[in-house]
């Protein structure tokens, strides 16, 4: 499969004052279609800072950034919103859910930024993707964190995205339902060829991933691959960049 | 999937909806705001009603009197417009021979005499009331008066029927004006009293009157006038020499040449030739100064609303800052923020237009009597006039400042760096 992402010596530096702040300090990365990568780190390592230049919510300080074939560094904000609209699909820690929409409607948000129809057929599908199906019409409030999670990934998932960006997504969740949402991870990288960039504090969630990328102090500490997840292996060796459709709907709780 | 534009109408009804369900969040506030905009729109509305009404008003009482000029004697032109247009107390006389003496202007198409008296009702009628404890009467030549006011006719139906002007010669006889008629519960045929002071005498003397006609309405001040021959006025007020007023109709009326006949007339030392253009001026003049202070009390009002609105919004912007930068990170252009915002300012801004409209509709009558006790506006019928013009005038004008209220809110919201939004904690 083909790079979606590379990026060579991306560095990230901010002014406080006089003193200037590396947050990301020449990072080297790859992110292939279909892998779901972790990256790891204590608080202040830079995870937040690389994902939000790899989704192009911010331009580098230096470095190159190939994303999805085009080269993004140096461009603007308003070039990097085209850039990021219909590639990328977001999850965040805090779910970011509009409070006064449905399930539903809040899944088919993107659509309205996308200028695309919304297709209710689709809408029902991937809520039940994410075992949502018989909430679609209830407002997020009426909902458990972990729904609200889905709901989150839904949303991130409905206009087809080539990556999705997940900043902490378990970060909120108890730990059965944040191996749900692992799990469900997973299951759409390995079914939909999505690739997916998480950042956790969790190192056992962190490990689930095809490759776990350590940070620290901005620069890469190390980068592992799980033996124990042999299915990066064949992905590698997969040639074929074809989306499957939905992955089957995975078993949740009730109140995950 | 189908892609569209934002000009889209099913793009913009979505983005509508979210706006609506945005501002249903705070449901207080943004009534409040709405509130505060429709207060601004009803105080606007009801000038702008007052100002057309008023002028309308004045139109009317003024081609209602039948005549473009009036010769008077000396005194305020302005207690002389509203006695002539809505009736009043403050009466000077000029000598009847100035009907001889002004009667065969070359320039004058038809002239009537008018004689004006105030007769107490006191003791002599079925009410009562202090508020209006007297009558005006007014002595008229009826074939002079007739011609200049065709339009004049007689109320029908029961108890109405068979109205008629006095007869020749009569001296017992009254037409009663619309109001006048109603007020005092007289139909044709009843007796009416009436207690009238000559002058120069302090007791008033009752006279005893046959009701032989009730005018219909005319909106004018005709409707509450008591009206008999002018020769009986004349003499029953003691001032068989006296006129109130001459109206007169000009052959041609324009400016040059009412200049002339003015300049011709004001040679007679006790009159003034009032022209009712100069009336219409008059007492515009008079309320201008009252409009004026009602339009900046409207213009702060509105600038208050504006600042109101502006804060609201800017509020719910710093509040849903991180929501801001999310929809920023699912694909929203700066244009689409901007637009949301903007759409929940004017939505804001038009519900606020048509409550204030339907407001001022519905208090218009309060408005009317309040202002009509504030102030003696010299005309009669109604001074508000509501019209869709109006409040086409107030809800556009409503949405505008929404346009321009909405802009720096949206510039705000739009300008957000995603990135910065998504981690500001509320």
């Amino acid at each position: 499969m083909s790079n979606v992402i590379e990026a060579r010596g991306l560095k990230r530096y901010y002014h406080r004052g006089s003193e200037t702040v590396k947050a990301l300090d020449g990072v080297d990365l790859s992110i292939r279609a279909g892998e779901m990568v972790s990256i790891l780190g204590p608080s202040g390592s830079g995870k937040t800072t690389l994902i939000n230049l790899l989704s192009c919510l911010d331009a580098p300080t230096e470095g190159s950034l190939i994303v999805d074939g085009r080269s993004v560094a140096g461009l603007s904000e308003d070039d990097l919103v085209e850039v990021r609209r219909g590639l990328f699909g977001f999850v965040f820690q805090q779910f970011a859910l509009l409070p006064t929409l449905t399930v539903a409607e809040n899944v088919e948000l993107p659509l309205m930024f996308l200028e695309k129809r919304v297709d209710p057929a689709a809408t029902r599908e991937i809520l039940a993707t994410v075992g949502l199906a018989d909430r679609a019409n209830h407002l997020p409030r009426e909902l458990s964190g972990g729904q609200m999670q889905r709901v989150a990934i839904a949303r991130g998932l409905i206009a087809n995205p080539k990556i999705l960006i997940a900043d902490e997504p378990t970060g909120n969740l108890d730990s059965a339902t944040g191996r749900a949402i692992i799990d469900l991870f997973k299951r759409l990288a390995a079914e939909q060829g999505l690739a997916i960039i998480l950042t956790t504090h969790n190192a056992a969630f962190g490990y689930e991933a095809d490759r776990v990328i350590t940070l620290r102090d901005g620069k890469v500490l190390k980068e592992e691959m799980p033996e124990r997840q042999p299915r990066i292996a064949s992905i590698l060796r997969s040639s074929s960049g074809e989306k499957s459709s939905f992955p089957s709907a995975p078993t949740f709780c009730s109140t995950c | 999937m189908t892609t569209q534009t934002r000009k889209d109408p099913y793009v913009i009804r979505r983005y509508l909806t979210l706006a609506i369900k945005n501002l249903r969040r705070r449901p207080v506030r943004t009534g409040l705001t709405v509130a505060g905009v429709g207060l601004a729109v009803t105080v606007a509305v009801s000038l702008g009603g007052f100002m057309l009404g008023y002028s309308g008003a004045i139109d009317k009482s003024i081609d209602m009197l039948g005549f473009q000029v009036m010769i008077m004697a000396k005194g305020c032109p302005y207690e002389a417009a509203t006695m002539m247009l809505k009736g009043g107390t403050g009466l000077l006389y000029l000598p009847a021979d100035t009907y001889d003496k002004v009667r065969n202007d070359p320039d004058i198409e038809s002239i009537t005499p008018i004689f004006i008296g105030v007769a107490q009702k006191q003791g002599s009628s079925i009410r009562d009331d202090a508020g209006s404890n007297f009558s005006i009467i007014t002595g008229i030549d009826v074939a002079g008066y007739r011609e200049m006011k065709p339009w004049l006719g007689f109320k029908k139906g029961a108890g109405y029927n068979h109205g008629r002007w006095f007869s020749v010669g009569s001296r017992d006889e009254v037409v009663l004006g619309f109001e006048a008629a109603e007020y005092e519960q007289r139909k044709v045929g009843d007796t009416f009293y009436a207690s009238i002071a000559p002058a120069g005498k302090p007791d008033p003397v009752m006279h005893e009157f046959k009701v032989v006609g009730v005018l219909d309405r005319t909106g004018t001040q005709d409707d509450g006038t008591v009206f008999m021959p002018i020769d009986v006025a004349r003499e029953y007020f003691g001032r068989p020499d006296q006129l109130t007023i001459l109206g007169i109709k000009l052959k041609q009326f324009t400016a040059f040449k009412m200049r002339e006949f003015e300049s011709r007339w004001l040679k007679l030392p006790e009159v003034q030739v009032v022209g009712l253009q100069q009336v219409k001026n008059t007492l515009i003049g008079l309320v201008s100064t009252a409009q004026t202070m009602i339009a900046a009390v409207a213009a702060i009002a509105i600038i208050v609303a504006l600042i109101g609105v502006i804060n609201t919004i800017l509020m719910s912007v710093h509040e849903r800052t991180s929501e801001i930068g999310i929809m920023k990170a699912l694909g929203a252009r700066r244009g689409a923020i901007f637009e949301l915002i903007w759409i929940e300012t004017v939505i804001i801004c038009l519900a606020g237009g048509v409550a204030g409209s339907a407001a001022a509709i519905v208090g218009s009558g309060v408005v009317e009597r309040a202002i009509k006790a504030i102030a003696d506006l010299g005309v009669s019928g109604s001074v508000v006039r509501i019209t869709p013009a109006v409040i086409t005038y107030a809800v556009v004008g409503a949405v505008v400042l929404g346009f321009f209220s909405g802009l720096y809110p949206a510039w705000r919201a739009s300008s957000m760096r995603p990135v910065e939004a998504i981690r500001r904690e509320i």
